[in-house]
Parts: C-alpha cells; sequence; structure tokens
C-alpha cells in the first residue's frame, strides 16, 4: 500500500510551502525518519521526513513548485514491487518539466564571465507557452556554441538535468548537451528520453524583455525553422481554427480603430520577477494583473460597441493570445485577475495553456475576454500594432524591453529598460484620452508600484 | 516555560565557516537523536565567506564560482544568498523547538524582536519589515536571519553587521532583493565594541529563552 507524503504546515500561519528540493527520487529506498525532501517557508527550510521505511513511489509536485498546506506532495510505498503500478496510477499527475535550471556550482573553466553566464541561464529559463515540436531547432545558436567551445571531459550537467536523468534513467555520458560550454540541460535529457521538448514562439517570455544582443536570434530561430504549414508551389486550405481568425480579422475591418502608444520603464518590474518567479509567476499573470488592476480605474477602456449603445460588462477578463503550432491562434481568458493573487493567477495561466496546447478549453475560457494582451516581446520587437478582436473595445501590443538611452527631466542621461506598448481601440466607445490616460496609469503601476501586483 | 540548558560557545578568534557549520550539524543530530541532549549557541565571526540557502538562486552572486578568491558554501537554511566575514557578528542557534513553538514563523518573528531589542540597547532604533525577514533601519538591513529545520530541531541563525566591510555585499544580491542597502551599527553609534554586543547577545538569548548556559 502506497503512504502520502503531504506539504507539512512549518507555522500555524502558513498556507502554502515552496518544494526547494527533493532528497530521493522516485524508486530511491527511504527508511523511517530520513529526509526525503526540503520545504521552505519565508527564510526558515525544513527537512520533511519519511514515517516508514519503504520506497519513494512518486514525486507529484517537483522541486520548485509551491503546494498548499496537506496536500499530497508524493507517495511512500512499503514493497519495492509496487512502485512500478502507483507511478502508473500517478503518471498523469507527475510533474511538467519545468525547465528552471539553475546554474551548477562545479561549472567549467572556460566559462565566461558570471554576468554573460547568467543571461544565458535566464534565457533557459524562460518558462512558456508553447507550442512548436520543431523547436528542437531554436536551440541552434546554442549548439553552435557548445561545439565552438572548449568542452572539458567531465560531464557537465544542471542540476535539474542530473535528476531527471535519474528519474528517465537517461546515461549522462550519452546526452549531447546545448547548453553553454556543452552543458546538458533538462531538455536535452527530455530530447535524450525520446520526449518532445516544448518551446515557446509566442505567448509569454520570461521577462517582457528579450535578451540583448547576440542572444536575440534564438528566439526568432522557430520562424526559419518552419513556420509554414505547406511546401512550396502547394495551396494549403485553412483549418478550423484559422478560418475563424480570418473571419475575426475580416469584421475587424468595420470597425474605426486609433492607436496610441505608451514607452514604460520595466526596471522595477523585471527586479520584482526576478523576485517572484521562484514561486511559480510568470510575467504573463504580472502583466495581466497590471492590466487588469488599471481597467478597474479605466471601465470606458474596458467597454464595447454595441447596437444599443456602449456596453460594459459586468467582468473584466483578460484574454491573452496564444499562437497555435498547427496554425491559428487563441485566446485563453484570465477571469477577474483583480480577485485572483498572483500566484493563483499564475497556477490559472500554466493550466489553461496547458490545456489550450491539448486543444481542452472550454468555449468560455476562450470567448469571454473584455480587453486583449498580445505579447512578442520575446521576438525582441519594438513595437506592432495588434487587431482588435471583435466584440471588445480594447487590444494592447506589448512589445520588447530593450536597455534604452533615456534623457531624464533633470537633464541627465541613463539606460533604462523601455518597453513599447500600444494600445488599439475601437474610437466608437474608446476615445483617445481615455486610451492615454489608460497607459499613463498603466505605466506608473509597473514603473512604481510593481511589488502591488501580489494581490 | 521550562529552563533548558544550552551549551554555549563564544570563540575570541575568527572562526572558519565550516568548522562550525559542522559542529552545528553534531549537536543538531544529537538533539534528534536524544532530545534530553542541550541546545547549543555559537556567537563569533566568520573568515569572508559566502553561503547560500537549499533554495538559492545562482543567478544572486556576481562573481563566477571558479573565482578561487571566494569561499561559497550551500547549506541547511532558507532564504538567499548572504555573506559573513569579520565585524559581523554571527548567531546560531541549535535548539529544540519542540520546547517552546511548534512554528518557523514564530521563530523567524522572535529572532526579529531579539535582534531589535539587542540593538535598543545600543541605542540603535530598528524595525522588521513585513515580507522582507531581517531587521532594517529605514531601507537598510542591518541583520540577516536563515534557519534551516529538521523534526523541530532549528540550525543556523542570524547575522548582525557591525563593523564590516559592507562592500562585500556588492559581490551578490543579498537575500535576492535588488538594490538592498546595507548597514552597520557602528554608523550609529560611535562608541560601540564588538566584545560589548556579544556580551548583550548571549545575555538576551539567555533571557528570552530561559536558558541555564553551560560552557560543555
Amino acid at each position: 500500500m502506497s503512504h502520502e507524503i503531504f506539504m507539512p504546515a512549518l507555522s500555524s500561519t502558513m498556507t502554502e510551502g515552496k518544494i526547494v528540493e527533493w532528497l530521493k527520487n522516485p524508486g530511491d529506498k527511504v527508511e523511517r525518519g530520513e529526509s526525503v525532501l526540503v520545504v521552505e517557508s519565508d527564510k526558515a527550510d525544513m527537512d520533511v521526513e519519511s514515517f516508514q521505511d519503504g520506497y519513494l513511489a512518486a514525486v507529484l509536485m517537483p522541486a520548485g513548485s509551491t503546494a498548499p498546506v496537506g496536500e499530497t506532495i508524493g507517495l511512500i510505498v512499503e514493497n519495492e514491487d509496487e512502485i512500478a503500478s502507483v507511478q502508473e496510477q500517478n503518471k498523469g499527475n507527475q510533474p511538467e518539466v519545468s525547465s528552471s535550471d539553475q546554474l551548477e556550482l562545479v561549472s567549467n573553466k572556460t566559462e565566461e564571465k558570471p554576468v554573460v553566464q547568467s543571461e544565458i541561464v535566464e534565457k533557459k529559463e524562460k518558462e512558456v507557452v508553447l507550442m512548436s515540436e520543431k523547436a528542437a531547432l531554436s536551440f541552434n545558436s546554442d549548439q553552435i556554441n557548445a561545439a565552438t567551445s572548449n568542452v572539458s571531459s567531465r560531464v557537465i550537467a544542471s542540476p535539474r538535468a542530473k535528476k531527471l536523468a535519474s528519474q528517465l534513467g537517461v546515461d549522462l555520458a550519452k546526452v549531447h548537451g546545448s547548453g553553454p560550454h556543452g552543458r546538458i540541460q533538462a531538455d536535452d535529457i527530455l530530447k535524450a528520453n525520446g520526449q518532445p521538448v516544448s518551446i515557446p514562439w509566442i505567448g509569454e517570455g520570461g521577462s517582457p524583455s528579450s535578451i540583448p544582443g547576440v542572444n536575440l536570434g534564438v528566439e526568432s530561430k522557430p520562424e526559419v525553422s518552419g513556420n509554414s504549414f505547406g511546401n512550396p508551389g502547394e495551396t494549403v486550405q485553412f483549418n478550423t481554427l484559422q478560418k475563424a481568425v480570418n473571419k475575426n480579422m475580416e469584421s475587424s475591418l468595420d470597425v474605426p480603430c486609433f492607436r496610441v502608444g505608451y514607452s514604460i520603464n520595466t526596471d522595477k518590474l523585471d527586479n520584482f520577477y526576478k523576485k517572484v518567479k521562484q514561486n511559480g509567476v510568470t510575467m504573463t499573470a504580472l502583466l495581466v494583473k497590471a492590466v487588469a488592476k488599471t481597467l478597474k480605474k479605466h471601465p470606458q477602456v474596458n467597454s464595447s460597441f454595441s447596437e444599443n449603445g456602449i456596453s460594459y460588462p459586468e467582468n473584466i477578463n483578460i484574454a491573452v493570445a496564444v499562437a497555435m503550432e498547427d496554425g491559428g491562434l487563441i485566446t485563453p481568458v484570465l477571469k477577474e485577475p483583480c480577485n485572483t493573487d498572483l500566484f493563483e493567477l499564475s497556477r490559472e495561466w500554466k493550466d489553461l495553456v496547458k490545456r489550450s496546447r491539448s486543444k481542452q478549453l472550454e468555449p468560455d475560457e476562450y470567448s469571454t475576454g473584455t480587453f486583449t494582451l498580445s505579447n512578442l516581446g520575446m521576438f525582441g520587437v519594438d513595437r506592432f500594432d495588434a487587431i482588435l478582436p471583435p466584440g471588445t473595445g480594447a487590444i494592447l501590443a506589448i512589445a520588447s524591453s530593450k536597455p534604452t538611452v533615456v534623457a531624464n527631466s533633470d537633464g541627465s542621461i541613463s539606460v533604462k529598460k523601455i518597453m513599447q506598448v500600444n494600445l488599439t481601440a475601437d474610437h466608437r466607445v474608446i476615445y483617445g484620452a481615455d486610451g492615454a490616460s489608460f497607459l499613463k496609469d498603466l505605466s506608473s503601476l509597473i514603473e512604481d508600484e510593481p511589488e502591488t501586483l501580489v494581490s | 516555560m521550562v529552563n533548558r540548558t544550552a551549551i554555549i560557545k563564544q570563540p575570541d578568534k575568527i572562526s572558519s565557516f565550516n568548522d562550525v557549520y559542522k559542529l552545528q550539524k553534531e549537536h543538531q543530530e544529537a538533539l534528534i537523536s536524544d532530545n534530553s541532549n542541550p541546545d547549543f549557541i555559537w556567537i563569533g565571526e566568520h573568515h569572508l565567506c559566502y553561503t547560500l540557502g537549499r533554495g538559492s538562486n545562482y543567478d544572486n552572486l556576481l562573481f563566477s564560482l571558479n573565482d578561487d578568491n571566494y569561499d561559497v558554501f550551500r547549506i541547511d537554511r532558507g532564504g538567499e544568498v548572504t555573506c559573513h566575514m569579520p565585524g559581523q557578528l554571527v548567531t546560531y542557534l541549535v535548539l529544540d523547538l519542540k520546547n517552546f513553538n511548534k512554528d518557523l514563523n514564530w521563530y523567524l518573528r522572535k529572532i526579529e524582536e531579539i535582534i531589535i531589542k539587542i540593538l535598543g540597547i545600543f541605542n540603535i532604533d530598528c524595525h522588521s519589515r513585513e515580507g522582507f525577514t531581517g531587521v532594517w533601519i529605514g531601507n537598510k538591513k542591518i541583520a540577516s536571519i536563515g534557519i534551516g529545520c529538521k523534526r523541530w530541531i532549528t540550525i543556523n541563525g542570524f547575522s548582525i553587521n557591525f563593523d564590516c566591510e559592507l562592500e562585500n555585499f556588492k559581490k551578490i544580491v543579498p537575500c535576492g532583493i535588488e538594490n538592498c542597502l546595507m548597514a552597520n551599527m557602528i554608523d550609529y553609534n560611535k562608541n560601540l565594541n564588538i566584545q560589548e554586543l556579544k556580551r548583550i547577545v548571549k545575555k538576551i538569548i539567555q533571557e528570552e529563552f530561559n536558558f541555564d548556559f553551560v560552557s560543555k
């Protein structure tokens, strides 16, 4: 029989805890009283022990994730022969592979300056959406990097990769590392194990910014790798989703739209994001939260045109455009972000993305948006226009945040991360001044008090 | 609260981080195997070193791990990277929370209270900040906290910056807080010496946890 390991309460006020590390891998023998994992809350961490002798059969929540107190996070069985059946039963609950590899303690002597190194890691950490199985190609430049670098004979792998390798039974020595200087990443283990690696090409970056300079090419590779649904000379029929998008795009031609843009300094937002991303917070959730909070103060920008007049929705529901691998796009909706804390919102978003990938969204999960976000920041674009989806009054196009030389009001010059956003709105219901004051408030929220986005 | 016996160690010389860490682990294991063993308190200073908690993000180290000039340890505690060095008073408490309160939040807040009390004795006005464990003077951090726990036996503790070289913190993102400013006690009260601080730390810990100190 199997025994559950629960997320313990480290204090009377704790509602959830973060799993810092699994000290045992599935299949490992554990003794009563032996530490199985480490849980952290605030500045305190605690070893969680096994209450019986047996084997760790399943890890239900991966390291780095957060679980409510009392949640089952792992399973222990008494006999070795029970492991397989418990693992089989819990297959669907096995952790998704997070790509947040940590920088490894022992690193290659030939590595570059730490600053550069952490940028590369950060890029790898870009959690995200979706939806390209062709993604393997997107790491080309890293592979080149690996090929040209002076790779030592020692196996260098991220802790996450090592853990995965041990979980999946992959021999590290036989894996080709795609990371800096041939370092083996979690994705390489998955590839070696024959599992598809999903890499985003739209949706969400790990930061509103893309990486400046040389790294930029990596993210945009998928287009080169064939974001094309047919072969040269062929005409391919639209699929259902593409047809639906076409219809929406055509109907936008009847809407008299205007555009208004704003440049937002994201230095504080980036710092705040660095702090909270360990708790599973995604950049999409942060941006959605900021937009929803600002819409609350600007109901006009949340309104839409109807035959009877200006229609003010009861809720603020933010739709986020996500491109589909096989063509078309979908707009999963985060409902009432103002009433959901940032962590829950991030979980909801991850769930929506996962289910949109497998086309399991219910209609009300993609058709109830009152305002839309489209983020192409991860491609490094300066700015772009979005097309207004029917039934809504406005859509915000979010571009990349880039280090920019800025002239300050006191005459000094400094370099700040600047992100351009561009609002497209239906002028029948939203006027220039509405859009502009919305952007002004959104900008001050992001620039001055991103920490208020927590709740 | 019952009186507990605690072994206290207060070396005058600067101590190696690793040796003291091992000592803490030994006392923690001893308490786990037999909870009638005494608690253990260590008050002293370390040579320059950087420590990371088990969940720490290496991005917060701003130097290369290959750099032999820096000693880096990954240890059993929560929180992000911090830095120890001469001029910073470090206090470790290996104690059995089952005798006090099985609540790590209570324990963290208790340590903050103790630090605020200690600094108050030196007429330094400081405070805690919700969501940012540690003790602060305005927006500057004067004391850092990081603890680990196994079967409610704690390990590690807190550090107070007395007159240490704060430049060393610029090699890291202290506690993972970007642009975190640090402060020294000496900046707020010139007439201090670290021996007096050690004496007060010992006294307040003894009072707050009701310890009978033995030196073993």
